[in-house]
């Protein structure tokens, strides 16, 4: 299998979450197109961002820098980057190097809206 | 403008860029699915790979396209080797400490997992530095074939 694909990214708004959509293959050369378009997004505020990782066939350390360089601030905010529908060879890489306890990776988007549900009921208790 | 070439069935040589990766991903992977890696084993070597590759083009050749680099693919029995040649300052991945990963996700710290990534998911890790006898440092990842079932 050669990679004619190289990597996009697709997004969606739906009310006040925004959901990336990420296809292809996101290594040292690709993951600047996705710091820019999560760059984009958390400097016009927004908080909360879902990733779909439906479509996407690899990550290397520098797709996964681009998650670390955003999450801590956009959590400070209130906000989180959910993760989800993750095949299991890039869900393997996360697991590696014990990215899932820092970050809240779901089975598919409608937990993560779920998830940010929950969020907000514990921020106003 | 030079570019990615495989030189032999088992030689791929590439210039200094982060675009030519994908072409070393796909001339790794087309090797490992040959000799035998099922699924797993092949995306831990392309993952390597890719981590060892990309750490050059940054930090060896400051992404100075005008070097070039060689991946030669042995293999031995079991064994399947890696070897990546370069002529930038040597560096030997293997004097890095291992990054301490409850720390690091405390600190939210980015960058620098390439070679723990190498050395996770490899079996072996060899370093040579350029001497007069070899003018190229030589990096060697390896990986054990366990289902490998000698005919003799």
């Amino acid at each position: 299998m050669s990679e004619t694909k190289q990597f996009e990214i697709q997004h969606k708004s739906v009310e006040d979450i925004d959901c990336l959509y990420l296809s292809g293959y996101l290594d040292a050369h690709t993951a600047p197109q996705l710091e820019n378009a999560l760059e984009g997004l958390i400097s016009k505020g927004q908080k909360k961002i879902i990733v779909n990782f439906r479509e996407l066939d690899y990550i290397s350390s520098a797709g996964l820098g681009v998650f670390m360089a955003f999450i801590e601030d956009i959590r400070e905010t209130g906000g989180d980057i959910k993760l989800a529908n993750m095949r299991p060879k890039v869900f393997s890489v996360f697991e590696l190097l014990g990215f899932p306890i820092l970050f809240d990776i779901v089975h598919d988007e409608k937990n993560a809206i779920e998830n940010f549900g929950r969020m907000i009921s514990q921020n106003n208790v | 403008m030079f570019s990615s070439k495989i030189i032999s069935e088992n030689l791929l040589c590439a210039r200094s860029e982060l675009t030519e990766l994908s072409k070393i991903r796909d001339f790794v992977r087309s090797q490992a699915e040959n000799f035998g890696f099922n699924d797993d084993d092949v995306n831990k070597i392309i993952l390597a790979v890719d981590e060892a590759c990309t750490n050059l083009i940054k930090y060896a050749y400051k992404f100075d396209n005008s070097k070039e680099f060689c991946v030669l693919v042995e293999t031995d029995f079991n064994i399947f080797t890696i070897n990546i040649h370069d002529s930038g300052a040597p560096f030997n991945p293997l004097d890095v400490m291992q990054p301490d990963m409850t720390d690091y996700m405390k600190k939210f710290k980015r960058g620098g997992l390439g070679i723990h990534i190498m050395r996770t998911v490899m079996d072996e890790i060899v370093y040579c530095p350029s001497s007069e006898s070899c003018p190229k440092n030589i990096l060697k990842l390896k990986k054990y074939l366990h289902s490998y079932q000698p005919t003799h």
